[in-house]
């Protein structure tokens, strides 16, 4: 199963690192995906005061921070209990968001291939764990990071 | 007595001092006159006027009742082109709101014309008249430099989640939350086109005092619903109404 965090307002750089790194710090966690609003692109001649897009660094590992967070889907390991999990993010969210936010339990993330994964990879097999990871237009490799985690 | 709104809550009180002429409302900042032509866009700051050639004077106009009898605004004395502001309010607790807007508009000011839309709503007037509301319109009440919008085009944003620092979401970026003064400044002017140098709009209102001046009935502040004055005057309205356009013979 999933959780979804919906936090009532769409999160900045800085405080997404920090969500992410306690999220992904907990043993339950297997996948996590952030969807919103596309930053806007990189300009040369912007003011480097008003820049919003960053490197953000999660456990280590660099990851070129492509929108502003407005939902998280996070799926748990089917032999943690999904409750004990979604009450620690509760914890989480409750410090790091205080303008608010909502937890879901249920299934966002999708498992099954489909018709475009088809065409997109033909007959490739892809581990199940990167389906439904990106969207179709994407490429892999540029939205989806993986961490090692020490268990 | 003009009655300008029914209701006892704050948000009804909030909505009879905007359309009262005689309330004055609270002035919360300053905004230079340069940076109000800066923020239009619509001349160069230290620009003159451009205005009706031969002067008004001059011309030969045809005999008007109306006329003689209407003093103009200085705009329309001079021959100004008539020139707009457009504002967009987020349902965040946005003080005004573009309904309110144009009622108040129209009870506070002379020669505009008002245009009202779901999520956003402009004002036009001659150009020097614009500039003297505008400035009003930017300092006082009417304004949070938050989850207020000036923008002349791609409006899109007023019913979006805020962004952390309680900004409304603005695909063109023109305000923008300054994280190391705590002040939005506004980087482009209304329709886009970057500014030399940025204009303060100040500090964004907090959380508290917006929701003690806003215009907007919401059930996570004040429900239209607990207000049984403004609804019971509505239900009147709608019920008499609805008998009077039935069957009229």
């Amino acid at each position: 199963m999933d959780l979804q965090v919906f936090p009532h307002r769409i999160l900045g750089s800085d405080r997404t690192e920090m969500l992410l790194n306690e999220i992904e710090a907990l043993d339950g966690v297997k996948r996590t995906v952030i969807q919103g609003p596309r930053l806007p692109p990189e300009d040369p001649n912007e003011n480097p005061k008003y820049a919003e897009r960053r490197v953000i660094n999660v456990h280590g590992k660099e990851i070129d921070l492509k929108v502003k967070t407005g939902r998280i889907f996070i799926d748990v390991s089917t032999d943690f209990d999904i409750v004990e999990v979604k009450d620690s993010i509760d914890e989480i969210c409750k410090e790091l968001l205080p303008f608010g936010f909502d937890i879901d339990v249920g299934k966002f993330i999708r498992t099954q291939r489909t018709v475009t994964d088809n065409i997109k990879y033909g007959n490739e097999s892809v581990p199940d764990e990167l389906i439904g990871m990106t969207d179709q237009s994407a490429k892999l490799e540029d939205r989806v990071t993986i961490l090692k985690k020490n268990n | 007595m003009a009655q300008y709104y029914p209701g006892t809550t704050q948000v009804a009180q909030n909505r009879r001092n905007f359309t009262d002429p005689d309330y004055k409302l609270e002035k919360l900042r300053e905004i230079s006159d340069e940076g109000v032509v800066k923020i239009l866009g619509h001349r160069a700051p230290g620009e003159e006027y451009k205005s009706v050639h031969p002067p008004l004077d001059e011309m030969d106009e045809p005999d008007d009742h109306i006329r003689e009898i209407v003093e103009p605004i200085d705009g329309a004395k001079a021959g100004d082109r008539v020139r707009y502001i457009q504002f967009v309010d987020s349902m965040y607790f946005a003080p005004a709101q573009p309904y309110l807007r144009s009622r108040s508009y129209l009870n506070r000011y002379r020669g505009v014309d008002a245009g009202t839309l779901s999520g956003r709503q402009i004002i036009e007037a001659r150009e020097r008249d614009l500039e003297r509301i505008s400035k009003e319109l930017l300092e006082t009440e009417y304004f949070d430099p938050a989850r207020t919008g000036i923008r002349g085009k791609s409006v899109h944003g007023h019913s979006l989640r805020l962004d952390e620092n309680g900004v409304m979401f603005d695909m063109l970026r023109r305000q923008i939350f300054n994280k190391e003064t705590g002040k939005v400044e506004m980087v482009k002017d209304q329709i886009g086109k970057e500014l030399d140098e940025p204009v303060v709009l100040g500090e964004p209102l907090d959380e508290e005092t917006l929701k003690s001046k806003t215009t907007i009935y919401r059930v996570d502040g004040e429900a239209y619903k607990d207000d049984k004055d403004a609804v019971e005057i509505l239900h009147k309205i709608h019920v008499t109404r609805s008998e009077g356009g039935f069957c009229p013979e």
